[in-house]
């Protein structure tokens, strides 16, 4: 299964502290021998510093029971993380205080440069205060103190002024909020997020790549465990941008992308996109989730699609983000394959098809008759010689042509309708000057009065009227 | 009078092509030692360097064959029949005629004869005025002079004599006095030194040849060197030098001469020494004296800087020989001993080298081009051994040369001003001019072509000269022409060339990598460079090597992500000839990898255009309405690639209409209704149709004919037969890999002629079995199986597959429940049309109403819509208004309809309109009253 693991492709753009919780995914995985990963996290976390957590990592790779022993240089590393520690609490205990206080916190506005001004008027606030709490804040993170850490950062970002540490803050809290798991808000955040980077120019297209990058991966966390995540990343990832990002970048995101399309069951409009991206990428990166996306829809090899759907499982089993979506994967992914043979086929052997759907025949029959039920397909089973029977919605050319052509007369009648008003408003608009000219401004600011309130009635009929449309339009046709 | 003048025109000619076609010309009908002479005067064009060698033994003889070669020489001169003269021995003849008649006048005394002839000397001296600046006075000219002084003086002393004259005669004898004192005044120093050699009247004409030639060869140089110090004179110096040298040492064989040699030699000898003597300081930038050991002493250690000097300034300047610059370069390389010396030299040297390119041709020659490359390798040769040296080409100031040499032999660093790259460069590109020019159907080419290898090392050279002083930009352009020189070949010659570079210069550390990998190493290391052009071909070049080495993907994403294409139109004509290259490289990597349709999307621009040669530069295309100016066929030849460059056209026809023929029969096929609609390729449909047209189809003769046979053939159903055609195509074999090309093409042509099939015939069954498909076109049955699937999903057949008993049931569209008639299908297009004409109707009024502000209205208008059905008051209202806007439109289609029939149309349009705006039947009938309404309308408009 190694083969298929992306936890060092991904570790690649995620940032240290985020790649323990993968890392400790891996540790009951069982893909890798158990001393590697924990060597592994060890260098990972050796570089941070959350000493206790590394030293205790460091024991057990090194099978010490003893309490007081420890790794290396860990007692002169942890008295330099605390010291530290404190200086920076020390330092930055003024505006702490300052912004815990209940009464401050209700006379901010939104303003950052009023409240700036107001803090440094009556509580003695001073610029190089922000900075201390950002290094406090950056300190609460590298030690593991997520949560205080996202607090100050967002304090920080009610205050700071400066664009650049604004965003990396953002990404600080982003990530700190993250490993809290703190979802909403960090689906909240991440959108913030996206936004900033958006609107940000560039000084060169690499840079925008990267950041591109940076949140695609980052936001995996969000999207798989976030309720509206499901479609987050579907809206999100295959904006044109970030499906270009990821072509270039990072095809390995592909596998998320092609199974929250798969999984997602609002969003098919997506699956051409994918297909052609996947085909696309074919030769960069590959694995069973977007084979069994090439297998079904642009081979149409339904028993490849099948085997690959059950590598599948397995590969999603062994992922971090995606286990949890294992058993909605594998119901889509036979639903993919049902719906997709059923457009081709106008009879189907149960039998066979169930095989397909990697069933025995009683559940199969079950699930299709499950399928027919919710009325998601127009089809009948022949009991007797144990086959699907599809219902035909063949069209002839006469049914083609009418239903093509329906609507136009009432599209045309709308236009002329549309002219005719136009017409109207303009004979009433040069009224309106003529009168204008003659008794000045008082008939025009009447006109102005009796046309608002038409138009914003207008507005909202117009909203509604899309929607509406073409059911009173069945009506009529009905009434004939 | 005339050995002298030839001995002086030897001594200081700068023409010697001139003077030498002129001689020999003359010397054809001089004896034989004449004809051996000139012959190898003008050999020695080329193959100076080797006589100097074997002058060296033979310098006694010199002089001696000079004279004879001189004296031989003064046979012709009086030849009548010249027929080819240069400027100044035109010059110099007229001014012998009269100083021949000066002779004969004195011959009688006539005074008047006398005066008139040396107005003639003296109107010709005028006219020889540039030479003579050039050259010196004419030793004939000083000596007619002295003679005629003497003749005076003489006839001035012999009293009775004049008193015998006539009156004329005595009056110019008179006039003669006067200009004569007047006219010598100014040569006073010539006299002077030509009277102190006297010329011994007895000797015998060589040997007054040679004195003459010593002393007057003094004279001048004296005159001249002492009066401007000019450097025109200096480098004449040798040219001068050379010449003689060259004509004299070319008289080896000449033996007759031999008897009287000795004591020539002798008294010759003497003279030299002391002509040397008399002229001591000027002594080195003077040639004439060649010493034992065969090596010209005149360019001494000491002296070379000047000497170099005064070459590099004469360069490029008028009258400047550049064969004879060469040479002496050459010779001052000889002399030159310390690298920096010799670095200095070739620098002067291989400019000197291209100078000589020679216009008729169009190119350097082979040889010329080979020293040039033989010597900017020493050139690095030096650069590497010596550290310590480097040329750039910005440098503010330099030492005197002096001066660094010697701090260059302390150790320190010298800093040379000097452009290396663009010796480089040059040499490069008169590489690939001397290829264009070559017919690349003979051995020349190939030897030339081997040369290659060379050239590739010294690039590489110069590469690693570059990388080691530091010059980012030199580096960059260095590594772009070594990558111009590798991307389009194969692995193996790469290799090749490669290991043979490392042989040759064993110091060069490289380690020798895969091609691909050093492609690629290349390029991407231009790809920091801030040179656009630099870039943009380095990636084009990695892409077409990636091409070459089936890397579609790769290729493609590259090209892709670089954007290319969008800007491509505004760079420059190379490297738009280069991007269709790699275009057309791309197209056959997808090809090869059986991707047609990537094929031909990629070939399509290019193949379509009808003008590939002139697009891939390779040759061009004899067009009929074309007009071009000579200057733009000039720049067009210029552009020519190398034939070894050369993408194989009638291989790119062929891949390009096979490609098209596999996606455009089907498409045929599918679009039968209309076949003018959703053309793929249009140059395959041009084809097909012409091919189509002829009475009478022979076999298929070439490649053209037999992929037109093979579209006609799978359009047919018969992929066999389709198949046989194209494998027949000879050109397949040009590919690598032809049997595994030859099987993919198999597999598509089952394929598509599966699909054709099914387009083709469908109409005909009700359902098809698919293991009879299976065995019709040869493929396994879950083949056709995804390929009837494909089909289906995307809409190409309506159809479906019966799973129990495999079979296609295919449905009909058509009324009758049969095939799709041509009234249906063009209903069906019909009723495409119109909607799509609604659309842009919405769109306009859209668009309008923004434009007029009037998108309020609009909205009203439509919430009115709405009305209708959302309450009835409101509704009622609007269907007044509605059925308004019917008589309204009727009125205006009525209008309208003034020029065609069916005048009805209009009102029941607006009919239908409220009807099916109208939410009920009351609707429904105001909407009719106005459509009424519009036809009354519609009557008023007529």
């Amino acid at each position: 299964m190694a083969q298929y693991d992306l936890t060092a492709k991904i570790g690649a753009y995620l940032d240290r502290h985020m790649v323990a919780p993968l890392l400790e995914f891996l540790l009951g995985q069982e893909i890798y021998p158990h001393e590697d990963v924990l060597t592994a996290k060890y260098d990972l976390l050796s570089k941070t510093k959350m000493i206790d957590y590394t030293d205790l990592i460091y024991r057990e790779i090194h099978g010490i029971e003893d309490e007081n022993v420890h790794e290396p240089g860990f007692e002169e590393r942890r008295a330099v993380v605390l010291k530290k520690f404190e200086e920076l609490t020390e330092k930055s205990s003024e505006i702490m205080d300052m912004i815990q206080d209940p009464v401050v916190i209700q006379q901010l506005k939104q303003d950052k440069l009023a409240n700036i001004q107001f803090l440094t008027e009556n509580y003695n606030f001073k610029p190089e205060m922000l900075n201390s709490l950002y290094d406090f804040a950056l300190c609460n993170y590298a030690t593991g103190n997520y949560e205080p850490a996202a607090v100050m950062l967002y304090h920080f970002r009610i205050l700071s002024t400066d664009y650049d540490q604004n965003v990396s803050s953002l990404w600080g809290k982003l990530a700190a909020e993250i490993l809290t798991q703190n979802w909403d808000v960090a689906y909240d955040d991440l959108n913030r997020l996206k936004e900033m980077i958006e609107q940000r120019n560039f000084t060169s297209h690499l840079q925008a790549l990267q950041q591109r990058s940076w949140l695609i991966h980052w936001s995996l966390f969000v999207f798989f465990n976030h309720p509206k995540g499901r479609d987050g990343i579907v809206d999100l990832f295959f904006q044109p941008q970030y499906l270009n990002t990821i072509q270039t970048a990072c095809p390995w995101i592909l596998r998320y992308l092609a199974t929250a399309a798969v999984v997602n069951k609002k969003r098919r409009n997506v699956l051409k996109d994918l297909i052609r991206v996947i085909q696309q990428e074919s030769h960069a990166y590959r694995d069973p989730i977007t084979e069994f996306i090439e297998a079904l829809y642009v081979n149409f090899d339904f028993d490849g699609a099948q085997q690959k759907l059950k590598e599948c499982d397995d590969v999603i089993a062994n992922d971090f983000f995606l286990v949890s979506l294992q058993e909605d994967f594998k119901e889509n992914g036979r639903l993919f394959i049902f719906e997709t043979y059923c457009r081709i086929h106008q009879c189907i052997d149960i039998k066979d098809v169930s095989a397909k759907l990697n069933l025995n025949a009683e559940d199969g029959e079950k699930w299709i008759v499950n399928l027919i039920r919710n009325a998601r397909m127009d089809a009948k089973i022949d009991s007797k010689t144990n086959t699907v029977i599809m219902g035909t919605q063949q069209n002839s050319i006469y049914q083609q042509v009418i239903e093509r052509t329906k609507a136009l007369s009432f599209r045309s009648s709308l236009l002329a309708s549309n002219i005719e008003k136009r017409e109207q408003e303009l004979q009433n608009r040069r009224k309106g000057n003529d009168g204008n000219n003659k008794t000045g401004g008082g008939k025009k600011q009447g006109g102005g009065g009796g046309r608002k309130p038409q138009k914003e009635g207008g507005d909202e009929s117009a909203r509604a009227h899309s929607s509406e449309t073409p059911s009173a339009f069945a009506r009529t046709v009905g009434d004939e | 009078m005339s050995r002298f003048f030839r001995g002086g025109e030897s001594d200081s000619d700068s023409e010697s092509e001139d003077y030498s076609s002129s001689s020999s010309d003359e010397d054809q009908k001089g004896s034989g030692s004449d004809d051996s002479n000139s012959n190898s005067s003008d050999s020695s064009d080329s193959s100076d360097s080797d006589s100097d060698a074997d002058r060296a033994p033979k310098k006694g003889a010199d002089f001696f064959k000079k004279g004879a070669f001189s004296d031989s020489d003064e046979d012709s001169d009086d030849d009548s029949k010249k027929v080819v003269k240069s400027a100044r021995d035109k010059r110099f003849d007229e001014m012998r005629l009269a100083v021949k008649g000066v002779k004969n006048a004195q011959k009688i005394n006539d005074w008047v004869a006398i005066q008139n002839e040396f107005e003639k000397l003296n109107k010709g001296y005028a006219k020889a005025n540039a030479i003579i600046q050039r050259e010196g006075v004419p030793r004939f000219y000083i000596r007619t002079i002295i003679e005629l002084e003497d003749f005076m003086k003489e006839a001035l002393t012999n009293k009775d004599a004049i008193k015998k004259m006539n009156a004329s005669s005595s009056r110019a004898l008179n006039a003669m006095k006067q200009r004569l004192r007047k006219h010598n005044k100014q040569y006073e120093a010539d006299i002077e030194k030509f009277r102190a050699t006297p010329v011994d009247e007895d000797a015998s004409a060589e040997e007054a040849e040679i004195l003459a030639a010593a002393a007057a060869k003094k004279t001048p140089r004296r005159h001249v060197s002492d009066s401007e110090e000019s450097d025109s004179d200096d480098d004449d110096a040798p040219a001068g030098r050379d010449k003689w040298v060259k004509v004299s040492g070319d008289e080896g064989s000449d033996s007759d001469a031999g008897v009287k040699k000795s004591s020539k030699e002798r008294r010759k000898l003497a003279k030299a020494a002391a002509a040397e003597a008399a002229g001591a300081e000027a002594a080195g930038d003077e040639f004439q004296v060649v010493g034992k050991g065969g090596k010209v002493f005149e360019v001494k250690p000491e002296n070379l800087f000047k000497k170099l000097q005064e070459m590099i300034e004469a360069r490029g300047k008028k009258g400047t020989d550049r064969q004879v610059q060469m040479d002496n370069l050459l010779r001052i390389l000889e002399v030159a001993s310390s690298p920096y010396q010799k670095v200095k030299v070739l620098l002067a040297l291989i400019p000197s080298r291209f100078d000589s390119t020679s216009t008729s041709t169009g190119y350097m020659g082979v040889e010329v081009w080979k020293n040039a490359a033989s010597e900017l390798n020493a050139l690095f040769g030096y650069l590497e051994e010596n550290t310590g040296l480097c040329i750039v080409e910005t440098n503010e100031e330099e030492d005197e040369e002096t001066a660094a040499e010697a701090k260059f032999n302390n150790g320190e660093d010298v800093i040379i001003r000097g452009s290396l790259s663009s010796l480089i460069d040059r040499l490069d590109d008169e590489f690939t001019k001397s290829l264009q020019h070559i017919d690349p159907h003979t051995l020349d080419y190939i030897s030339r072509l081997r040369d290659e290898t060379s050239l590739y090392g010294l690039l590489v050279r110069a590469q690693k000269y570059f990388e080691r002083i530091e010059s980012p930009l030199a580096v960059d352009q260095t590594k772009m022409r070594r990558i111009e020189h590798l991307y389009y070949k194969p692995d193996l010659v790469i290799q090749a060339v490669e290991k043979e570079v490392r042989t040759l210069y064993p110091t060069l550390n490289e380690t020798l990598e895969q091609p691909e990998e050093l492609v690629e190493n290349l390029c991407t290391s231009l790809y920091n460079t801030n040179v656009d052009r630099v870039r943009t071909r380095a990636l084009l070049c990695h892409v077409y090597h990636l091409a070459l080495h089936d890397k579609f993907e790769r290729a493609r994403d590259m090209l892709l992500m670089s954007h290319l294409q969008d800007h491509v139109g505004q760079t420059e004509v190379f490297t738009q000839i280069l991007f269709n290259r790699t275009m057309v490289q791309i197209g056959l990597c997808a090809f090869r990898a059986g991707m047609v349709r990537e094929t031909a999307n990629a070939l399509q621009e290019i193949s379509s255009s009808g003008k590939v040669k002139e697009l891939l530069a390779q040759g061009v295309q004899i067009q009929r309405f074309s007009e071009k100016t000579p200057e733009q066929e000039r720049l067009e030849k210029q552009r020519q690639l190398p034939f070894h460059m050369h993408i194989n056209l009638e291989l790119l026809e062929c891949v390009y209409l096979t490609s098209s023929m596999l996606l455009e029969i089907p498409n045929m096929a599918a679009n039968a209704h209309e076949p003018r609609r959703k053309v793929i390729s249009k140059p395959f449909r041009r084809m097909l149709d012409y091919n189509e047209r002829q009475i009478f189809t022979g076999p298929p003769e070439n490649t053209r004919d037999h992929v037109m046979g093979a579209a006609k053939a799978l359009a047919a159903g018969e992929w066999q037969r389709c198949e046989e055609l194209i494998h027949a195509v000879k050109i397949w074999d040009l590919m690598p890999k032809a049997d595994k090309i030859k099987e993919m093409l198999t597999h598509k042509i089952k394929e598509e002629g599966l699909r054709t099939y099914f387009f083709t015939y469908s109409p005909y069954y009700d359902s098809i079995g698919m293991t009879q498909l299976a065995s019709m076109f040869d493929l396994p049955v879950p083949a056709v199986r995804g390929i009837v699937s494909r089909m289906i999903i995307n809409e190409e057949i309506e159809a479906s597959i019966d799973q129990p008993t495999a079979t296609v049931i295919l449905h009909r569209a058509g009324a009758s429940g049969g095939e799709v008639s041509r009234l249906e299908h063009l209903a069906g297009a019909y009723s495409d049309r119109v909607s799509s004409l609604v659309e842009s109707n919405e769109k306009l009024l859209e668009a309008r109403s923004q434009h007029l502000g009037l998108q309020q209205a609009q909205q009203q208008q439509s919430s009115g819509q709405r009305g209708d059905r959302s309450d009835n008051y409101r509704g009622g209202q609007h269907h007044g208004g509605s059925s308004r806007g019917g008589k309204q439109q009727g009125g205006v289609s009525g209008g309208g309809d003034r020029r065609g029939p069916g005048g009805d149309r209009g009102p029941r349009q607006s009919g239908y309109g409220d009807r099916s705006g109208g939410g009920d039947r009351n609707a429904n009938r105001s909407g009719r009253g106005g459509g009424r309404g519009g036809n009354q309308g519609s009557r008023v408009g007529r």
